[in-house]
């Protein structure tokens, strides 16, 4: 039995015949989208397109659709490329960063179709939470669902949950819950930033470890994830989205943290992370990976990433063992 | 499938080989070129030179020339990859006999102290009646590699079998590729300098400032005093210009010291405490020092300084911040100490590596805390303090520096010769624990005793 019970989704089922390639999918997400309109209507922002028609209040909704990919798996030396620049051991062991690049692409597909209310360019990543049942093999096929739930009402706009399952046969192995922020749309009202990092809180532990990021580490990551974004590729496609410098992907960082667990990670855990301020590249992460083992412990790993001079907060995290 | 004792199968002989009893593995003494500060005076000096010249001034001192020694066993941290039988090419390159073996090991700064105990082990087994035990280190003349991308595109052209195979690997090769790749002090797994994760245990200990420049003062202090006395004549040997150890300031001061700026720990929420003085400096330099049984010794009319009575390895768990990285020694003493029937009061010198001040201060500290001796070294208690005035008494690596593994042979044939006098004096047994701290949270620790 699986530790993990198949989630609420859309009932209506896409099937869609492969895994679609992000790079034709950026493309289509820096096109305009007609839901740019729609943002307007009920954004409080002048975005001075006021007198175009009022869209349907339908087209406000998430789409209710699932989207399905049958039969995924990941290239032996492709995954080989993962775990060296994560550092996970080199192994027939799928790393759970590794499914959530087999799934972002079918998420991707699902937020730029027409359907989709929210921009995808120069949304934020959030958070993420991933749930893994149990240790996932190289060889396994995986059938992929993603769907999107939870719009909400954001401080700064609005967030969205994208939703992946991977299924080995009838037995859901791995599901990732990525929430992302649509900065400046305000489709539902303003809400609050429940749940994201209170940074004025955050004061840094002493660290175990010391992340030295280079120039290229975004592009590095590219390259295994397929995450192409611009604003991880280099400082002048950066610069165009409004950061000083490149960025390191959020889920690399996130990753490698639970990469660096190590041992200390069960078969069965939900991995969580909070992204707060981006790491600029090249750049040093001071990190904090520790683990409550031992007597009366929960045997849950916290870990943190600071920047060492400013003591800003760039994520934290949690990986606790399920089930 | 277990065989029981009466369907053994029979040998030869009726009953098993018979092991022979331990001998004593003594120390007969010790060389070593001085230390220097990287990147001046053995600038141009290779580990190959510095340890065959500690080797011959070793050779020299005992009359070993000709000598078939039983091993030659040493090592170093920063190494060339030609260098794969350094230690055998300084044997060839020196006058011992060349029918004397030899071979490399490596154990981070614990390399010499391991040679030591590897010798003396199999010393006391009676496989080998001498030994030379060393090692060399130079960061001034370290080994600075391609870069992985062009090494693997290198190495899969040198493999290709047709023109078509050899192209498309050079065509892999990218401009990056060309930066080469230098030896770095940080720890793998962590990111974290030495120096920085020595501040984070500080930091977790409460060591001041104070206390890690006393320390240094005193390396600075008893290290000039012994070479004032002529403690060192027939320890080290002058070479490339320097009679001794370029690192060490005889007129150091407290003042000078707590001038200096802090260069570890600075990020840290905790007040920053290390300094390039209390901190020990980047070095180049070999040491070697010779055991034998004592009837080797005997029949070439050679000293005995000392016996090998034990030793110890630990290692820590300091990557998610569980143990200090340098703490392992801590763990090993106890364990020692306790299989040889003693405590720390029945030791007369304690020669503690000093990495950093703050090293041999939260290694102190730790022995003195009841709670962390309960929880982390599973004793009743603390295990107890040690008596500074038998710390470090010839100084020790912040002021003799450290070339990494040159420190153990240079703190055994120091120990050796220090108990030595100690025993002629008091004409009772003396006794030197000794501990050395290494990256990978590993620790190495020894005790000798003087002889008769």
């Amino acid at each position: 039995m699986s530790v993990l019970t198949p989630a609420n989704r859309p009932s209506r089922v896409v099937e869609l015949p492969s895994v679609p390639g992000l790079t034709a999918l950026y493309g289509k997400a820096v096109l305009p989208s007609p839901h740019d309109i729609a943002g307007a209507v009920s954004s409080k922002l002048p975005f001075g397109k006021s007198a175009v028609p009022t869209v349907e209040a339908s087209t406000l909704r998430l789409p209710d659709v699932t989207y399905l990919v049958r039969g995924v798996k990941g290239e032996p030396s492709h995954i080989v490329d993962y775990q060296r620049l994560l550092g996970e051991p080199v192994s027939d062991v799928l790393p759970a960063g590794y499914v959530h690049v087999l799934g972002f692409p079918v998420a991707m597909a699902l937020m730029v179709s027409a359907e989709f209310p929210l921009p995808v360019m120069g949304m934020v990543h959030l958070r993420n939470s991933v749930s893994v049942a149990r240790t996932i093999r190289t060889g396994e096929q995986l059938n992929i669902l993603a769907w999107a739930q939870n719009m909400t009402g954001h401080a700064k706009g609005t967030s969205v949950e994208l939703v992946v399952e991977a299924y080995a046969d009838e037995e859901v192995v791995w599901r990732g819950v990525s929430t992302y922020l649509a900065k400046g749309k305000y489709l539902v009202g303003r809400g609050d930033e429940s749940g994201q990092i209170d940074r004025a809180e955050f004061s840094a532990p002493l660290p175990t470890g010391r992340w030295q990021l280079g120039g290229s580490i975004g592009r590095q990551y590219a390259a295994v994830s397929g995450d192409r974004n611009p604003i991880h590729m280099s400082a002048l496609t950066a610069k165009a989205f409004g950061f000083p410098r490149a960025i390191a992907h959020g889920m690399y960082t996130a990753a490698r943290a639970l990469s660096e667990a190590g041992r200390m990670r069960p078969d069965a855990y939900e991995w969580t992370v909070e992204f707060a301020k981006p790491v600029l590249l090249p750049g040093k992460v001071d990190v904090s990976i520790r683990g409550d083992a031992g007597v009366g412990g929960t045997g849950a790993v916290t870990y943190a990433g600071w920047n060492g001079k400013s003591g800003k907060v760039h994520f934290t995290g949690k990986i606790t063992p399920l089930g | 499938m277990a065989v029981s004792p009466e369907k053994a199968p029979t040998t030869a002989q009726s009953s098993t080989v018979q092991s022979p009893t331990l001998k004593d593995a003594v120390i007969v003494g010790g060389n070593r070129i001085p230390f220097a500060k990287a990147g001046t005076k053995y600038a141009d000096a290779s580990n190959q030179e510095m340890f065959t010249a500690a080797l011959e001034g070793l050779v020299a001192r005992f009359g070993l020339q000709g000598e078939t020694i039983g091993e030659v066993v040493g090592g170093s941290v920063l190494k060339h990859s030609r260098d794969f039988n350094l230690i055998r090419e300084c044997v060839l390159g020196s006058s011992l006999s060349p029918a004397t073996p030899a071979f490399d090991l490596q154990q981070a700064c614990a390399t010499g102290l391991e040679a030591f105990i590897t010798v003396s082990n199999k010393i006391r087994l009676g496989q080998i009646d001498s030994a030379i035990a060393g090692g060399t280190d130079t960061v001034s003349d370290a080994p600075i590699a391609v870069s992985d991308g062009l090494r693997k595109a290198l190495l899969k052209a040198s493999h290709a079998k047709s023109l078509g195979q050899r192209v498309k690997a050079f065509a892999s090769i990218r401009p990056a590729d060309f930066s080469p790749a230098t030896p770095r002090t940080d720890e793998p797994r962590t990111g974290l300098s030495m120096g920085e994760h020595q501040a984070i245990t500080s930091a977790k200990w409460g060591i001041s400032r104070e206390a890690q420049d006393e320390i240094a003062l005193n390396s600075h202090v008893n290290l000039a005093a012994k070479y004032d006395e002529g403690f060192f004549n027939d320890l080290v040997t002058p070479f490339k210009g320097l009679a001794a150890d370029q690192n060490m300031r005889a007129d150091s001061t407290a003042e000078k010291l707590g001038s200096l700026k802090t260069v570890f720990g600075n990020s840290l929420s905790a007040p920053a405490t290390m300094t390039a003085g209390n901190s020990t400096p980047l070095s180049d330099g070999a040491s070697t020092v010779l055991v034998s049984t004592r009837e080797w010794a005997a029949q070439r009319n050679l000293p005995v300084l000392a016996r090998f009575v034990d030793a110890q390895t630990a290692a820590v768990d300091f990557v998610h911040g569980h143990e200090g990285l340098l703490m392992a020694p801590a763990h090993a003493v106890p364990v020692l100490l306790k299989r040889n029937g003693l405590t720390l009061d029945d030791i007369d010198f304690f020669e503690i590596h000093e990495a950093f001040a703050s090293t041999v201060l939260t290694t102190l500290a730790a022995w003195e805390d009841e709670e962390y001796c309960r929880t982390e070294l599973g004793l009743d208690g603390a295990l107890g303090t040690v008596d500074r005035a038998r710390l470090n008494v010839a100084g020790s690596s912040l002021a003799a520096g450290h070339p990494f593994a040159a420190t153990g042979a240079r703190i055994i044939a120091t120990a050796a010769k220090l108990v030595s006098q100690k025993a002629a004096e008091t004409g009772k047994p003396a006794r030197a624990l000794i501990s050395v701290c290494a990256a990978g949270g590993l620790g190495a620790t020894a005790i000798i005793e003087s002889a008769h």
